[in-house]
């Protein structure tokens, strides 16, 4: 029970750091990202790579987190900045090829079947709670999860540049106008946004569709919070995580389909999300 | 004098269309200037083009006398005009004080900061928390220029402030616009109300259909010319 509720929370954590990675994206760029999950999913498999190879799990992450940043800057400075002007619907079909040709040169690559990594040694243990013998590493991931959530909220409500990215990704052209170049924070924010991703999940159960299956659960945290607000979306974060993880125990057979009911429901009941405003 | 803001034959528009036909004009150190006309001339469009909201298709923008070659939206508020829009744009999601802090995104020295501005307009300090929008349409006209003065600009522009304002709200920002002009700020004001015109500006361009048609003193120009050229 516990230790469901804590994969629940890492699970939350890690949607919530993805959504507001949409979020802001959205409102940077009005770009919506689809390919947002694949660099999740590559930033995955490059840790992988690295740590298998040269037998160092911190290697892999860091160089993962490193490849991710440069993987967003140049994403922003060669696909998004000359979408934004473009149709809703070009930049929906492009973001979404994306996506399939980097699933497809994964697949290339490493195969399709679940690749694993083991934790590195100092994590490979258990630690007992409450009764519970917990694995060190599980625990290890809900921290770092809880930090980067933490530290990006804090980061966007308490910092300069914060301020600056709550003001472009609503109205971007006035922010612009008050002197902020809004192409250079757009391309930290994607750049972030992978980063964020990356280093809240240091997965080791690896596959070329990770990527698409955590972000449908990701634009679903976003329409349930409100698009744009930040606090509906760690809300629906954190609910979405333990119904996923429960769904996945106790009805396996409904799991894929409880947030996309709970997603329905909440539409119904207010259009725009839990914290959303009426537009 | 110096120049702050100049157009040499400019002609601007959006897209294929030209709203801007040949305007010439220039707005120098400390001067209180005013541009006039009726609904829909161009006077928006003018702000437009040194903000690189419009398309500038020929002639030139200069700032403190550089010709401008790429017109950024930030190149005025990097060259100390700070504009406050037809509408005022206050951003939603941010607080009155963190909408003053945006302002202050390019600051040049200057007396202008957080207290300075709670000092001219106190309602502010006392909704410093509360959503910018949230406020009453004066108090976010205040809000406005309260966030434009945070950035401590040479130029101040204005672009129809007191629309949709109650007449003692435009009285008071007659008295404010003066007091900053005052303190060495230059003004541009783009107005149809020409009470606030008079109290405020010394010398005007008239603007009619992208074209400047008549400019000069305020001083010079009669009360019945006045009404002409902004004849709502
Ligand atoms: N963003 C825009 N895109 C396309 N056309 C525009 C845009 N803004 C203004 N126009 C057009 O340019 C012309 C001049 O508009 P502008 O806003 O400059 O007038 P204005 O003098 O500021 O009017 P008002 O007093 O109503 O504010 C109008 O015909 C208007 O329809
Ligand atoms: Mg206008």
């Amino acid at each position: 029970m516990l230790l469901q509720t804590l994969n629940g929370l890492v699970y939350g954590g890690l949607l919530y750091i993805l959504a507001v990675g949409l979020v802001l994206i959205f409102g940077l760029r009005r770009v919506v990202n689809f390919a947002h999950g694949s660099l999740f999913m590559v930033g995955a498999y490059v840790g992988y790579a690295i740590a298998t190879h040269f037998g160092n799990f911190w290697l892999g992450l860091v160089v993962s987190v490193v490849v991710l940043a440069v993987l967003g800057v140049f994403l922003d400075a060669v696909v998004f900045r000359p979408l934004q002007r473009e149709d809703p619907i070009v930049t929906v079909l492009v973001t979404f090829g994306i996506l399939l040709v980097l699933e497809d040169a994964v697949r290339t690559i490493w195969g399709k079947d679940f690749l694993s990594l083991k934790p590195p040694a100092a994590l490979a243990g258990t630690v007992q709670i409450l009764g519970e013998s917990f694995p060190t590493y599980r625990l290890f991931v809900i921290a770092l999860a809880a930090a980067v959530a933490i530290g990006l909220s804090l980061w966007l409500r308490m910092s300069r540049i914060g301020l600056f990215v709550r003001a472009s990704s609503v109205d971007r052209t006035t922010t612009a106008i008050l002197g902020v170049n809004t192409d250079r924070v757009s391309v930290l924010v994607v750049a972030a946004a992978g980063v964020s991703g990356r280093v809240s999940a240091p997965v080791l159960a690896l596959s070329p569709c990770m990527g698409r299956l955590i972000l449908i659960d990701s634009f679903i945290v976003v329409v349930v919070g409100g698009l744009g607000s930040f606090s509906g979306a760690f809300f629906a974060a954190l609910i979405i995580g333990q119904l996923h993880n429960f769904g996945v125990v106790y009805l396996p057979w409904a799991a894929t389909m409880i947030p996309f009911l709970l997603m329905v429901g909440i539409l119904i009941w207010r259009p725009s999300g839990f914290a959303g405003q009426h537009v | 004098m110096s120049e702050l803001l100049g157009f040499r034959a400019v002609e601007a528009g959006y897209g294929e269309a030209r709203v801007l036909h040949g305007i010439d004009l220039a707005v120098g150190e400390n001067e209180r200037v005013a541009i006039l006309g009726r609904n829909g001339v161009g006077k928006s469009t003018v702000v437009n083009t040194f903000l690189g909201v419009a398309r500038l298709r020929a002639g030139e923008v200069r700032f403190r006398g550089a010709p401008q070659r790429s017109l950024q939206h930030f190149t005025a508020a990097r060259a100390g005009v700070a504009v406050v829009l037809q509408g005022r744009h206050i951003i939603p999601n941010l607080t009155v004080r963190e909408n003053l802090l945006l302002g202050a995104a390019v600051r040049r020295p200057g007396a202008w900061n957080l207290e300075g501005v709670f000092e001219l307009f106190p309602v502010l300090r006392e909704r410093a928390d509360t959503p910018g929008t949230a406020l009453s349409g004066g108090q976010q006209q205040m809000l406005a220029i309260g966030r434009a003065l945070m950035a401590n600009p040479a130029l101040l522009v204005l672009d129809e402030p007191s629309e949709g304002l109650a007449p003692v709200i435009v009285d008071e920002l007659a008295v404010v616009l003066r007091r900053l002009a005052d303190g060495g700020t230059g003004l541009l004001l783009i107005e149809q109300n020409f009470g606030l015109v008079r109290r405020v500006a010394e010398r005007y361009y008239a603007l009619s259909k992208g074209q400047i048609v008549d400019q000069g003193r305020l001083a010079d120009l009669s009360l019945a010319k006045l009404k002409e050229h902004v004849a709502v």
